[in-house]
């Protein structure tokens, strides 16, 4: 409150533009802790917290597959000092274990600066309205390849409109009493979920081609590459299982990943073609998959087809 | 006087580094606390670098009669060298402090027979160390080990060691290839289906280390046999297998496995017999 009356007092006396000094806390423009921007953007933060942007560093998978963070060339992404258009960014030494935080996407070092989407009114730091993070193209600075295979997919939702999805009008800050000399704005999630595929996203058809037997996986939904990421090693997993009189069965698997380079990419027909001496009486497909960070499979479709 | 000074550096460059016995032994385990991923700042190699440096730097400054920066750059060896000197207890007996300040003290006196006696005994110090333990030092600590690497088996979707998935992968070639020699169509078309996802899979294991650009050079060198890959699994799904097509596109994909063998498998072999 004592903040308060000092800024009606300078506002009477030198006019609004000392006023926005007046509540300027310089530390905000020194890339604090996310929890620090959490004081006031409480929400936000715990989306955030719970996302794998927060776990980027501290993540057990990375602190191994780095090598106890000693590929350096890793780090960049996992650790980013300041996200910018077309350009990989360069490792922050302090706070590493926050991951990729609220600083490393929104202050600018140019600008001194927190930017944003929204035209806010920010006391405690200057904003500036930046269109710029609502394109696709912002997160290709880290996801350089999924960008490609999302721009390749001809899509016009961006990366945003599916991993920050819009959660409704609300307010940016929760501290009291500030919360109440602010309008709600629209809000999209800081937890950046990183979604399944569903059922109808994964098209299957089964062809004869002569004694050959054709299955064709076609991903039509997703507008990316199924699985996708630049470094991680996320899987798909395919089981093809025809049956035959007899009880005779036939099993054929096929493990697809972004490293190995046979992920399926959005509108082009994964072929897996086997010989048949004599047709089955039942075809059954069954798609899992595994995230990078997780050791469980999720089941993605059972596609069951009589022959 | 230019000519004299000009000798030191043919001197110490024929100072071979060849012997008709080479004994490896295991660098010391203080060694180990200046590089990764116990430190990343690689202290013991970037003195290396400091000591080699200002060798040369007395060397071109004498040549250029600077001999107050010659002075500088001497005492700059010295004060490296005896620092180096305690950084691996265990090897102690390789460091002679008196060397270093030996010709500290020559070029000090500007008498430049003095200097070219005292670099060759300094510089014969240095790679008798480099001698016992250069290369192995470099296939300890700069080629990344394979142990720590998992690999998924697409066929058995479990995940295993990088020489077990060898195994599998090249007992999978070597099944298809016996299979068609016996004649026996239906295993093969099943040993050829696995050995194809087991080298599909393959790229997933070098990916671990070779990112971003590098990614793409992997890439393009598998670029043969990801093709020859194609070719085997066209010829298993016919009716009738067409051998010779098989048997050439396995010729492709060996060549393509040496490659990456050549660089990679003697000093795995070395790493893993130390650890053993």
């Amino acid at each position: 409150m004592k903040k308060l009356f000092i800024a009606f007092t300078s506002i009477f006396i030198g006019g609004c533009g000392s006023f926005e000094k007046i509540f300027v806390e310089e530390d905000l423009l020194k890339r604090p802790e996310a929890k620090r921007c959490g004081d006031c953007h409480a929400e936000i933060y715990k989306e955030w917290k719970k996302s794998r942007h927060a776990k980027a560093w501290v993540s057990e998978k990375f602190r191994e597959e780095s090598e106890e963070y000693s590929k350096v060339k890793c780090l960049k992404c996992h650790a980013p000092l300041e996200v910018l258009e077309g350009k990989k960014p360069v490792t922050r030494d302090k706070h590493r274990e926050d991951g990729v935080n609220c600083s490393a996407c929104h202050y600018r070092e140019e600008t001194n600066a927190i930017h944003g989407p929204l035209k806010v009114w920010s006391p405690p730091h200057p904003s500036r309205q930046d269109k710029f993070f609502k394109k696709s193209k912002y997160c290709a600075s880290c996801h350089e390849d999924t960008y490609k295979e999302w721009k390749m997919s001809g899509s016009e939702k961006s990366c945003q409109s599916c991993h920050m999805p819009y959660i409704g009008k609300r307010d940016l800050i929760q501290n009291f009493p500030y919360h109440l000399l602010h309008l709600a704005k629209p809000r999209h999630d800081h937890s950046f979920p990183s979604l399944k595929a569903k059922s109808e996203d994964i098209e299957i058809r089964i062809k004869k081609e002569g004694k050959r037997r054709i299955i064709e996986i076609e991903n039509v939904g997703v507008p990316h590459n199924l699985p996708t990421a630049d470094q991680g090693d996320p899987k798909y997993y395919i089981i093809i299982e025809a049956y035959y009189d007899k009880g005779k069965t036939r099993k054929i698997r096929r493990t697809l990943s972004p490293e190995a380079g046979n992920a399926l990419v959005y509108r082009k027909p994964l072929r897996i073609s086997f010989f048949e001496s004599k047709d089955p009486k039942k075809i059954k497909v069954t798609i899992y998959r595994r995230l990078s960070w997780k050791k469980e499979r999720e089941l993605i479709k059972t596609y069951l087809a009589s022959m | 006087m230019k000519g004299k000074v000009a000798l030191i550096s043919i001197l110490l460059a024929g100072i071979s580094f060849s012997a008709d016995k080479l004994i490896i032994k295991k660098p010391p385990e203080s060694l180990s606390k200046y590089y990764p991923p116990k430190s990343k700042k690689f202290e013991f190699v970037s003195n290396m670098h400091k000591m080699s440096l200002a060798f040369y730097a007395v060397n071109l400054n004498i040549n250029a009669e600077n001999w107050e920066k010659a002075k500088e750059w001497a005492r700059n060896l010295e004060k490296t060298y005896k620092e180096t000197a305690k950084m691996v207890p265990e090897w102690k007996k390789y460091f002679k402090p008196e060397l270093a300040e030996n010709f500290r003290k020559a070029v000090e006196s500007q008498n430049v027979d003095e200097i070219i006696k005292t670099s060759k005994e300094l510089g014969r110090n240095c790679q008798k160390c480099h001698q016992d333990n250069m290369a192995i030092v470099k296939i300890m600590y700069r080629f990344p080990s394979f142990e720590k690497i998992k690999i998924e088996d697409p066929i058995e979707f479990t995940e295993l060691e990088t020489g077990k998935y060898m195994r599998k992968l090249s007992n999978s070639m070597k099944a298809l290839r016996i299979f068609l020699l016996q004649g026996d169509t239906e295993n093969a078309r099943q040993a050829g289906e696995e050995f194809i996802e087991r080298a599909r899979q393959l790229k997933t294991m070098c990916t671990k280390c070779h990112t971003e650009e590098e990614k793409e050079v992997i890439k393009a060198s598998m670029k043969k046999s990801s093709e020859a890959l194609d070719v085997i699994a066209e010829a298993i799904s016919a009716e009738n297998i067409d051998k010779n097509k098989i048997f050439n596109s396995l010729n492709t994909i060996g060549m393509s496995c040496s490659k990456c063998h050549n660089v990679h498998e003697i000093p795995a072999l070395i790493q893993e017999a130390f650890e053993e």
